[in-house]
C-alpha cells in the first residue's frame, strides 16, 4: 500500500466511518445514497395511500423469512406433510408462532394488495407513463393469489384438500385447455401426492422467482416515474411540481416504518385471537367435509359459482364463471388503456360505476360465502 | 362425412370382425373351456332350444359350467353321471346303463321327474367322503360333510321321510341356490369364491332363500317344528339387523357370525338351550368362560332359559348398551329380578343386588362420559396443533393411543359383568378412570398453554405500540418540512 499523496483529501476518521467508506467505494453505494437523498414523496390529502405499497413489501418480507424457516422442517409428501406441520407446531421452538404469522401475513398481504389496487385506481396512478407499473402490479396480485392457493394445500389437512379439489376442478372448466390445465395442476386426474409436490415446487421455487422478478420491475418503475400525484391535487396546486413534498429519507421512511409496525401489531392481534389451526389430516378417500371453503380472497369466486344456475345461456356454470372472471381480469388489466384521461368523461364514469359495482360485488359475495350454510328444509 | 362412412367404416368393420373371430378362436382353443369336441353331452344339454317346461332343468349353460369348480379341476359330466360322453348318437350310448350312467331319479328314464334328494347327497358323498379321492385336490381335505349331513336337521328329515323340500348339497352350493325343483345349474363354486352362495357374506341369504327358511308357508309346516317349536321364517330379517350382520356385510368383517357359525353348516341344527352359551363362546370365549362359572348359568339351565340369548336375543343381536344393565328403564336385570315380590318373586332383587346393578350402571356411564370428554379435549388440542405429551409413565407415548387403554378397560368391565361379581368390574372401571384422568389433565394443560400463548401474543402489542410511539415522537422531532 502506497502512502497517501499529499494532494488527496484526508480520508474519514474513526473505525465506523472508515468501514462505511470502504463499502460505499466498492459497492457504488454513493449513487443509491444520492438517489435516496433526492427522492421525494408528495404531500396531499390522500398521501396516506402511498404507505400501502411499503406495507405490502414489508408483509412480503415477513412471508419470505417465515416461509424459509418453515421450509427447514416441512416435508412435502402426503405421508409426512401433515405430520411435519404438526411437528413444526408442537416440537419446533416457536414453530406455532412462525406458522401462524406466515399464514396470517399471507392473508393480510392479499388484503393490503386489494387496497393498494383500489387506491391506485382512485388516484389514477395508472396514467401515462405508469401503464406498465399498473400491469406489473396486477400480475403481482395474481402471483400472490397463486401463492395463497398453492400454500393452502401444503398442510395436507381435510379442508385444504377439499378446497384444492374444488379449486382445481374450476381450473378444469377453462374452455379448450381446461383438461390440460387440470392435469398440469393436479399431476393426474385426482388431487394426490403428485399435486402436493407440484404445489410445493410452485410455492417455494416458481412463484418466488416470478414474484421477485416482477416486483423488481414494479419497484424500478415506481422509482423511475416517481410517486403519482392525483390530477385534482396537481390541478389545484397549478402543476405537479408545485405540490409540496417530503424527503423519502428519513421523513417518509420513518412514517413507512410506523405502517410496518402497525401491520406487525395487527398480525400479533390476529395470531393471538385466531391462532392458525392444524385441522384434521386429509383423507383422499373420505367425503368432502361440511363447510369446505377456500380462503376468504377466493370466496367471491366460489360463492358466484354456487349462486349461478347449472347452465347459463347453454354454458355450464363453471365455464361461465371462469369466462366471466377472465373477462373482468382483462378489463382490470386494460384500465390504463380504457381510461382516455378525460377527468369527467363518459369512459371514466363507466369505469367508476364498474369499479364500484365490482367492489360491492366482492364484498357481498365474500360476506355471503362467510355465512354458515343453512341446510335445506324438505318441502 | 359420407367419405368417412364409405371408406373408414368398412375397414373398421373388417378389423372388428377379424378381432372377434380371432378372440373366438382363442377362446375355443383355451383349455378347460366346456366346448371340447369329445364331450357330446354339451351338444344336447347346452342347446337351449331342446329343453323347456319341466325338462328345462336339464339345460346346462356353457357359462355356468365354466365357473364350476369341478369342471375347473378337470372333472367332466361322466365323472359324476357316468355314461359315455363321447357317444354321438343319443339312441346308442350316452345314457346306457352298461356305461354306468347314474340317474338321480327313482325311475331312470323318466327325465321329467326331479332328482331324488338322497341320491344327490350320496352322489356328492361318493367323492367328498372319500379321503383318497379328495387328496388328489388338497393335501388335507375335509371328508366329514356327508357324515355330518345325516346328523343335521335336513339329513335326519330326508332320511326319515324323503321330503323333497329338504336342503341337500346343491341347494346351498349350486348357483342359483334353491331347493326342490329349482335345484342344480351345474355352477358349483369353490367356497372361497366370492360368487359362491356359501361364501361367508352369502350364507345367510342362501339359507333364507325364497324356497327355504324365509318361506313362511313352508316353515309353518308343523312337521318341521323343532322340539315343538316352529322353525319360523323371519330369522334372516332379524339377523340383518344384528351386530353380526352389520359387521359382516357393512364392515366386511369375515369373522362375524352368520348362520353356520351357531348352527353348523353340513350338520345344521338349532343349538340346544344348554349349548347356546357354548355356541356364542366359540367367538366370545372370555364372556362364555365367565358366565360358565356363575350361579346364573345353573339357574338358567334349571329354568330352560337359553343362556346368552335370554338377554341378547337370538338372531337380532344388537350392540349391547349400558341401558341393558340396571333396575329401571327397560333394563334386562329387572325382567327376571323385579323389585319386591312379583310374579317371579322367587328371583326378586335384593336391596344389595339392586344397589350393585345401579352402581355398576352409574360407573359404566361415568367412564363412558369420561372417555368421551377426554377424547374431545385431545381432539381439540390436536386440531389446534398443541403439543400433547404422553402420560407421566411414558411421555413419548401418543396420548390418543394411551386413551385407548381406557376404552379397553371399559370393554373389559362390560365383559366382566358376565361374571356377576362387583369387584373385578369396579377394578377395571377404576383403571379406565385413572387413564382418562391422566389424559384429561394433559389435554387440559395443552389447552391452557394455548390460551397462555394468546395472552402473550396480545401482550406483544405493548412493545410494538411503544416503538410506534417512539417513531412518531422522532418524526415530530425532525426539522420542519419546507
Amino acid at each position: 500500500m502506497s502512502p497517501a499523496s499529499p494532494n488527496e483529501p484526508p480520508g474519514p476518521s474513526g473505525p465506523w466511518a472508515r468501514c462505511t467508506a470502504f463499502f460505499f467505494e466498492r459497492l457504488g453505494l454513493d449513487d443509491l445514497h444520492a438517489l435516496a437523498a433526492k427522492k421525494r414523496v408528495p404531500i396531499h390529502r390522500t398521501a396516506l395511500f402511498y404507505f400501502l405499497g411499503g406495507m405490502a413489501l414489508f408483509l412480503f418480507a415477513i412471508q419470505v423469512i417465515t416461509g424459509t424457516l418453515l421450509s427447514l422442517y416441512y416435508k412435502p409428501s402426503p405421508d409426512q406433510a401433515f405430520e411435519s406441520v404438526r411437528a413444526i407446531m408442537t416440537e419446533v421452538d416457536f414453530g406455532w408462532l412462525i406458522r401462524s404469522i406466515h399464514s396470517w401475513s399471507a392473508n393480510l398481504l392479499i388484503g393490503v394488495l386489494f387496497l393498494h389496487l383500489l387506491t391506485t385506481y382512485l388516484m389514477r396512478a395508472y396514467r401515462r407513463p405508469r401503464e406498465i407499473t399498473w400491469i406489473t402490479g396486477i400480475v403481482l396480485l395474481v402471483v400472490f393469489f397463486a401463492f395463497g392457493f398453492s400454500g393452502y394445500l401444503l398442510p395436507w389437512n381435510k379442508l385444504a384438500f377439499s378446497a384444492t379439489r374444488v379449486g382445481t376442478a374450476i381450473v378444469g372448466a377453462v374452455p379448450l385447455v381446461g383438461e390440460q390445465l387440470l392435469l398440469l395442476a393436479r399431476g393426474g386426474d385426482e388431487v394426490t401426492g403428485d399435486t402436493l409436490a407440484r404445489f410445493y415446487a410452485l410455492h417455494v421455487v416458481i412463484l418466488p422467482i416470478a414474484a421477485f422478478a416482477i416486483l423488481a420491475v414494479h419497484l424500478f418503475l415506481v422509482q423511475k416515474h416517481g410517486m403519482s400525484i392525483p390530477e385534482r391535487v396537481a390541478e389545484r396546486r397549478g402543476g405537479e411540481d408545485k405540490v409540496p413534498s417530503m424527503p423519502f429519507v428519513p421523513h417518509f421512511l420513518l412514517r413507512d416504518m410506523v405502517g410496518w409496525y402497525l401491520a406487525l401489531g395487527i398480525l400479533a392481534v390476529l395470531a393471538a385471537l385466531y391462532p392458525w389451526e392444524l385441522g384434521v389430516k386429509a383423507d383422499p378417500f373420505g367425503s368432502t367435509p361440511e363447510g369446505t371453503k377456500p380462503e376468504w380472497y377466493f370466496l367471491f369466486m366460489f360463492q358466484t359459482l354456487k349462486a349461478v344456475p347449472e347452465e347459463v345461456w347453454g354454458i355450464r356454470n363453471a365455464v361461465f364463471v371462469v369466462l366471466f372472471f377472465a373477462f373482468v381480469g382483462l378489463v382490470v388489466l386494460a384500465v390504463p388503456f380504457l381510461d382516455r384521461g378525460v377527468p369527467r368523461g363518459r369512459t371514466r364514469l363507466v369505469l367508476n360505476v364498474l369499479v364500484a359495482a365490482a367492489v360491492v360485488f366482492f364484498i357481498v359475495m365474500t360476506v355471503w360465502g362467510l355465512l354458515p350454510e343453512v341446510p335445506e328444509v324438505p318441502e | 362425412m359420407r367419405r368417412f362412412s364409405t371408406s373408414v367404416l368398412p375397414t373398421l368393420l373388417v378389423a372388428v370382425s377379424a378381432a372377434a373371430t380371432a378372440a373366438l378362436a382363442a377362446e375355443k382353443k383355451a383349455p378347460g373351456k366346456p366346448t371340447e369336441p369329445e364331450n357330446q353331452c354339451i351338444v344336447c344339454h347346452g342347446d337351449s332350444d331342446l329343453w323347456d317346461g319341466d325338462r328345462r332343468r336339464l339345460y346346462v349353460t356353457i357359462k355356468d359350467l365354466a365357473g364350476d369348480i369341478h369342471w375347473q379341476k378337470g372333472l367332466r359330466c361322466q365323472d359324476c353321471h357316468g355314461g359315455n360322453a363321447r357317444a354321438a348318437d343319443i339312441k346308442e350310448a350316452p345314457h346306457a346303463e352298461e356305461d354306468k350312467f347314474q340317474s338321480l331319479r327313482s325311475q331312470p328314464k323318466d327325465y321329467a321327474k326331479p332328482p331324488e334328494p338322497a341320491k344327490v347327497v350320496e352322489l356328492c358323498g361318493n367323492c367328498h367322503a372319500n379321503i383318497d379321492f379328495m387328496r388328489r385336490y388338497s393335501p388335507s381335505p375335509r371328508v366329514d360333510q356327508l357324515r355330518e349331513y345325516w346328523t343335521s336337521g335336513h339329513g335326519q328329515r330326508l332320511k326319515a321321510t324323503g321330503d323333497p323340500n329338504v336342503a341337500t348339497c346343491v341347494s346351498c352350493h349350486d348357483r342359483p341356490h334353491g331347493s326342490g325343483l329349482d335345484r342344480g345349474k351345474h355352477a358349483i363354486r369353490a367356497v372361497a369364491d366370492l360368487e359362491s352362495p356359501v361364501y361367508r357374506t352369502h350364507v345367510a341369504e342362501t339359507c333364507a332363500s325364497a324356497k327355504c327358511h324365509a318361506d313362511a308357508k313352508l316353515m309353518a309346516n308343523p312337521a318341521y317344528a323343532y322340539h315343538g317349536r316352529p322353525l319360523g321364517h323371519s330369522q334372516y330379517d332379524q339377523w340383518r339387523k344384528s351386530v353380526h350382520a352389520q359387521a359382516l356385510l357393512k364392515k366386511g368383517d369375515l369373522s362375524a357370525a352368520t348362520c353356520n357359525n351357531c348352527h353348523g353348516n353340513h350338520g345344521a341344527l338349532p343349538p340346544q338351550v344348554g349349548s347356546v352359551a357354548n355356541a356364542c363362546g366359540v367367538c366370545h370365549g372370555k364372556v362364555a368362560d365367565l358366565f360358565a362359572n356363575t350361579i346364573m348359568k345353573h339357574r338358567f339351565e334349571k329354568l330352560q332359559l337359553p343362556g346368552c340369548a335370554q338377554c341378547h336375543g337370538e338372531h337380532e343381536i344388537v350392540k349391547p348398551t349400558v341401558e341393558m344393565l340396571g333396575m329401571s328403564g327397560g333394563a334386562f336385570c329387572a325382567e327376571c329380578h323385579p323389585k319386591g315380590e312379583g310374579e317371579k318373586g322367587e328371583f326378586g332383587a335384593t336391596i344389595a343386588g339392586t344397589k350393585a346393578a345401579r352402581s355398576l350402571r352409574a360407573d359404566l356411564d361415568h367412564l363412558t362420559d369420561a372417555i368421551q370428554s377426554a377424547k374431545e379435549k385431545v381432539a381439540e388440542a390436536e386440531r389446534l396443533g398443541m403439543p400433547l405429551p404422553g402420560p407421566p409413565s411414558d411421555e413419548k407415548l401418543d396420548l390418543g393411543i394411551y386413551l385407548r387403554r381406557a376404552s379397553d378397560s371399559l370393554k373389559n368391565a362390560r365383559v366382566l359383568i358376565h361374571s356377576f361379581k362387583l369387584p373385578p368390574v369396579e377394578a377395571s372401571l377404576a383403571e379406565g378412570l385413572e387413564v382418562t384422568k391422566q389424559v384429561e389433565e394433559r389435554a387440559e394443560e395443552a389447552l391452557q398453554e394455548y390460551h397462555a400463548r394468546r395472552v402473550w401474543l396480545a401482550a406483544s402489542l405493548a412493545p410494538i405500540l411503544l416503538v410506534i410511539v417512539v417513531l412518531l415522537l422522532y418524526i415530530r422531532s425532525l426539522p420542519p418540512l419546507r
